[in-house]
């Protein structure tokens, strides 16, 4: 019970100084990221497996949340929700960018090696499970196939485009495309029951 | 990618999520990037997804960043030397704020001894004044309230020309709290705004007023949404 008391405080606590980043107060905003860059750097750095990388979208995403603190919307999501959905479309929108530029980089051109991840880092399914914190997500997420959860799960921690996912996965592309759809759709449909977004 | 169809709902949904999730290709995700631009649907259909996917996000564990990035934001967008993540001092409370703030309170201070010592006066009036300025410091608003009165008196001394269909919403800034709608005042003149309680009541733990540009008739949703114009410290003079 203690653990659901926590996110609503700091949602609580996260929304106020959003409202105050609003209107333009500075400390609010150091406040704001003294106290969400952690969680948000974590997300960005899974998605991209990149430290410089990940700093340059964390850095983006909160110069662009002082400038739209105002087009947050309490009365639809939580801050945190809002302020990770900004992280993670840039985290995307940075990872697209790099597969269409056509330079790859070489497996021992490793920026990332100052980056290392704990280990016996949890799989994608099991941080998806382990994400899904609120009993009505979790319930979702566990209702999925194996086969779809494991393509969501990848996709999301992992930022695999649906081509990379066939080849990790080794199906075939258009099964990977389905079990993606039909594990959204299941999703959509189990979230929204559970009245999880409000519009 | 055509969305004219009739199963657009369905197609629409379709590619939303999958933007959502990155499973998108690179220029499929940048062509509805562009169509979400013009198309308020398409946006809308992606913002849904967004937020259903991101509160699936708990599960990544936090990782601190390093001090540089948020040293880098400060610089990229100006702000003041003071704010760093390790110091709580309020923005109000910051050398430059006060500095500018003085200018303005001296002149108004000897307005209000004036009429403080105005022979015939029993009771010596009690007021508390907010001039609020932007950042060039120059005032453009003061707020009046006389102690044990329901009545704020906002005049408007200089601020900028209010575009049509906008209108200036004044804000309470309470210690710890969101900001509190006083009400939408006018762009001119002399505007009144009752106040539910007495001014001590009201402003207990209000120490800064701010004005922020709204849509016509101010914010919707009680929070502000435009951006903030002006911004003053609250003074009694008691």
């Amino acid at each position: 019970m203690a653990e659901s008391a926590k996110p609503t405080d700091r949602s609580v606590r996260l929304t106020a100084l959003m409202a105050r980043v609003a209107l333009g107060d500075q400390d609010a905003f150091a406040r704001l990221y003294q106290e969400s860059s952690a969680h948000l750097y974590g997300v960005a750095v899974r998605i991209l497996k990149d430290g410089a990388a990940a700093e340059e979208v964390l850095q983006e995403a909160f110069v662009n949340v002082w400038h739209h603190a105002g087009s947050y919307e309490a009365a639809k999501s939580q801050p945190m929700t809002w302020l990770a959905a900004i992280v993670r479309n840039r985290c995307l929108d940075q990872l697209r960018r790099r597969e269409l530029d056509t330079v790859t980089m070489t497996a021992d051109d490793d920026d990332g090696k100052e980056f290392d991840l704990p280990s016996g880092d949890p799989t994608p399914v099991e941080m998806l499970l382990a994400g899904a914190d609120a009993q009505s997500v979790r319930a979702c997420v566990d209702a999925l196939d194996a086969g779809q959860k494991q393509a969501i799960a990848l996709a999301f921690y992992q930022g695999l485009s649906h081509a990379e996912l066939a080849d990790h996965l080794r199906q075939p592309l258009g099964t990977v495309k389905s079990w993606v759809r039909r594990g959204l759709e299941r999703l959509k449909s189990c979230l929204d029951r559970a009245g999880y977004v409000r519009n | 990618m055509n969305l004219s169809r009739p199963d657009r709902p369905q197609r629409l949904d379709a590619l939303a999520s999958a933007y959502a999730l990155g499973t998108l290709s690179p220029r499929a995700r940048l062509r509805l990037a562009g169509m979400a631009k013009v198309d308020g649907a398409v946006a809308a259909a992606i913002r849904d997804w967004e937020m259903r996917l991101a509160s699936l996000c708990e599960g990544a564990a936090p990782i601190t960043p390093p001090p540089r990035v948020w040293t880098a934001i400060a610089t990229r967008l100006g702000l003041g030397a003071a704010t760093s993540t390790g110091t709580n001092l309020p923005w109000w409370g910051r050398v430059t704020f006060w500095r500018s703030f003085a200018l303005t309170s001296f002149a108004l201070a000897m307005a209000f001894g004036v009429t403080l010592f105005t022979p015939g006066t029993r009771v010596p009036e009690q007021p508390i004044v907010a001039v609020l300025a932007g950042p060039d410091a120059k005032p453009a608003l003061i707020a009046t309230m006389m102690r044990g009165e329901r009545t704020l008196t906002v005049k408007v001394v200089g601020a900028a020309a209010v575009p049509a269909g906008k209108s200036l919403e004044l804000w309470m800034l309470p210690k710890d709290l969101p900001p509190k709608s006083l009400g939408v005042i006018p762009d001119s003149g002399v505007g009144r705004v009752a106040l539910p309680a007495p001014p001590d009541v009201v402003l207990a733990n209000v120490p800064a007023l701010a004005v922020s540009l709204e849509v016509a008739g101010g914010s919707p949703t009680g929070a502000p949404q435009g951006p903030v114009l002006y911004t003053g410290a609250v003074e009694r003079f008691y």
